[in-house]
């Protein structure tokens, strides 16, 4: 299996942007995950698309340690309005919109992990693109990239290939360290 | 031969079938002479002015006015005894202002000083002038003419206001250019092509340049340009239009709907992949009933934004750039 994440670069705390195709997407999660957990990495994933339930039966289903991922899930409550944080698994965010709600999360979750060798992966992009404008999704990535980069964390940003206007492609593309088409 | 009676025939009828107002005064501005074009332009008669100087109480109602011609004459009659081309404006009987053009000469006639002011009415062509200017002043396009040797001739309002610089910085000089691009590679790009296209056609149409103005402003324009003739000599007159606010709407509408076809072509994709993903898991027996609901309603609500996003979309396209966001549009100004 290849390895898309370098462990050196991924040991420097840099920042990725994995592009893959729509079918592909969900595959590249998963073998990334499994990637960075095999290097000893907690990941958070933050998903906009996957309620955090199903997401850990997938990752059950490919062999990745349940205890080396974390969740800030934006769909759940979406759907059926209240779910209890369960500290140290999951943190529900009210809908993927909530680009605040979505960033204190952010922080929160990087603080209870502190000190440890910690990777965000934003899953993804693309399903940002339904709620929000390339302008907002920008800004907040960069809020994050800030964010991890202040933190010396490492993260990973998922999106669709062939997809993102050349705008919205370039600005990602200085606020991540490196880009990997995955295909 | 021609008898003194005969030749005095002669000069009445000269002076009499002038198509200017010719009046002969004394060295005390008294009236000897006022011929029938006098008569016509100022409405007084031979009658109401020959022996007095009057008149030009009359001609000229406005005391300060009348102070200020009176100066302006006896300021040039310091230096030389005749003025040309004082230009003056008069009232005539009938309370129209006239706009003249005088002349005079002094000779002396049997020993005695007279002057001879030859007066044009000069109102139509001054008129004319007025009204061009004023198409050219309230224009709302860059208007500038330039001699054969580049030299700014005329600048208008709005080449002030898009440019920033005032007729007195430009007129009577040819560093404008300069000015407009700093930039001596860009400078020379456009001088290049505008040689190209003027040795080709004489004129050119549509040439789009990027100027900066006097505050550092970038501003594109539109320029045709003609060559003119006047008095034997071909001028250029240059046509600028500023064309920025319709680049920038039309550069953010293509990016408005760049974007827009990225986030209706990305997320059906995403809707899509996941609901082929649920159904494998469902096949699989991994999603429980909640859960399965969880999804669906999750990519019904995408589905649904989706939709809001198309129908945003389709009314942009209607309204054209007036439905971007303003904040998409902030976004793209930088």
């Amino acid at each position: 299996m290849p390895d898309y994440i370098d462990p050196h670069e991924l040991e420097q705390k840099k920042i990725f942007l994995i592009l893959a195709s729509p079918g592909m997407i969900r595959q590249r999660n998963s073998d990334i995950i499994r990637e960075i957990s095999a290097l000893g990495y907690h990941t958070v994933v933050i998903t906009t698309n996957f309620p955090y339930s199903v997401l850990s039966k997938m990752y059950a289903q490919c062999s990745i340690p349940p205890g080396s991922v974390s969740f800030i899930d934006a769909v759940t409550r979406n759907s059926v309005g209240t779910a209890e944080n369960i500290p140290g698994v999951v943190r529900y965010i009210n809908n993927p919109a909530n680009l605040t709600d979505m960033g204190i999360a952010v922080t929160e979750v990087l603080k209870e992990h502190s000190g440890q060798k910690v990777c965000i992966m934003y899953d993804s992009v693309s399903t940002m693109l339904i709620y929000l404008s390339s302008a907002n999704i920008s800004k907040f990535i960069h809020f994050v990239t800030n964010k991890l980069r202040l933190m010396d964390v490492s993260g990973v940003f998922l999106a669709v290939e062939k997809g993102l206007d050349p705008m919205l492609m370039t600005q990602l593309t200085t606020f991540v360290d490196n880009v990997v088409d995955t295909g | 031969m021609e008898t003194r009676d005969q030749k005095s025939c002669i000069e009445a009828g000269f002076l009499d079938n002038a198509l200017v107002l010719i009046a002969v005064l004394d060295e005390k501005g008294r009236v000897i002479s006022w011929n029938h074009a006098a008569e016509t332009i100022t409405g007084y008669s031979r009658d109401e002015v020959v022996g007095s100087a009057n008149i030009w109480k009359h001609l000229y109602p406005d005391k300060e006015y009348r102070r200020g011609v009176t100066q302006k004459i006896a300021d040039i009659l310091k230096t030389k005894n005749y003025f040309e081309n004082l230009e003056t404006v008069i009232r005539t009987r009938s309370g129209d202002s006239h706009t003249i053009l005088w002349n005079t000469k002094t000779i002396l006639e049997a020993g005695m000083p007279r002057t001879i002011a030859v007066g044009m009415d000069v109102t139509t062509e001054r008129e004319a002038t007025l009204f061009r200017n004023s198409i050219i002043d309230n224009a709302n396009v860059l208007i500038a003419v330039l001699d054969p040797k580049g030299t700014v001739q005329v600048w208008n309002k709005a080449a002030e206001v898009i440019t920033g610089y005032s007729a007195g910085e430009v007129i009577g000089r040819h560093d404008i250019w300069k000015k407009i691009y700093p930039d001596t590679v860009y400078r020379r790009s456009v001088t290049q092509k505008i040689s190209q296209v003027i040795t080709e056609h004489n004129s050119f149409e549509n040439i789009e340049t990027t100027i900066h103005t006097k505050n550092g402003e970038e501003r594109i324009l539109s320029w045709n340009t003609r060559q003119i003739g006047t008095g034997g000599t071909l001028h250029e007159i240059a046509i600028g239009r500023d064309i920025t606010d319709q680049r920038k709407a039309e550069e953010a509408l293509v990016a408005y709907m760049t974007e827009m076809t990225m986030r209706l072509k990305q997320p059906v994709s995403i809707v899509s992949s996941t609901l082929l993903e649920s159904a494998q898991l469902m096949k699989n027996g991994l999603l429980d009933k909640d859960e399965t609901i969880m999804v669906f309603e999750g990519q019904a609500r995408n589905a649904a934004q989706i939709e809001a996003n198309i129908q945003e979309f389709q009314k942009a396209i209607v309204e054209k750039n007036k439905s971007i966001p303003e904040a998409y549009r902030k976004f793209l100004e930088g």
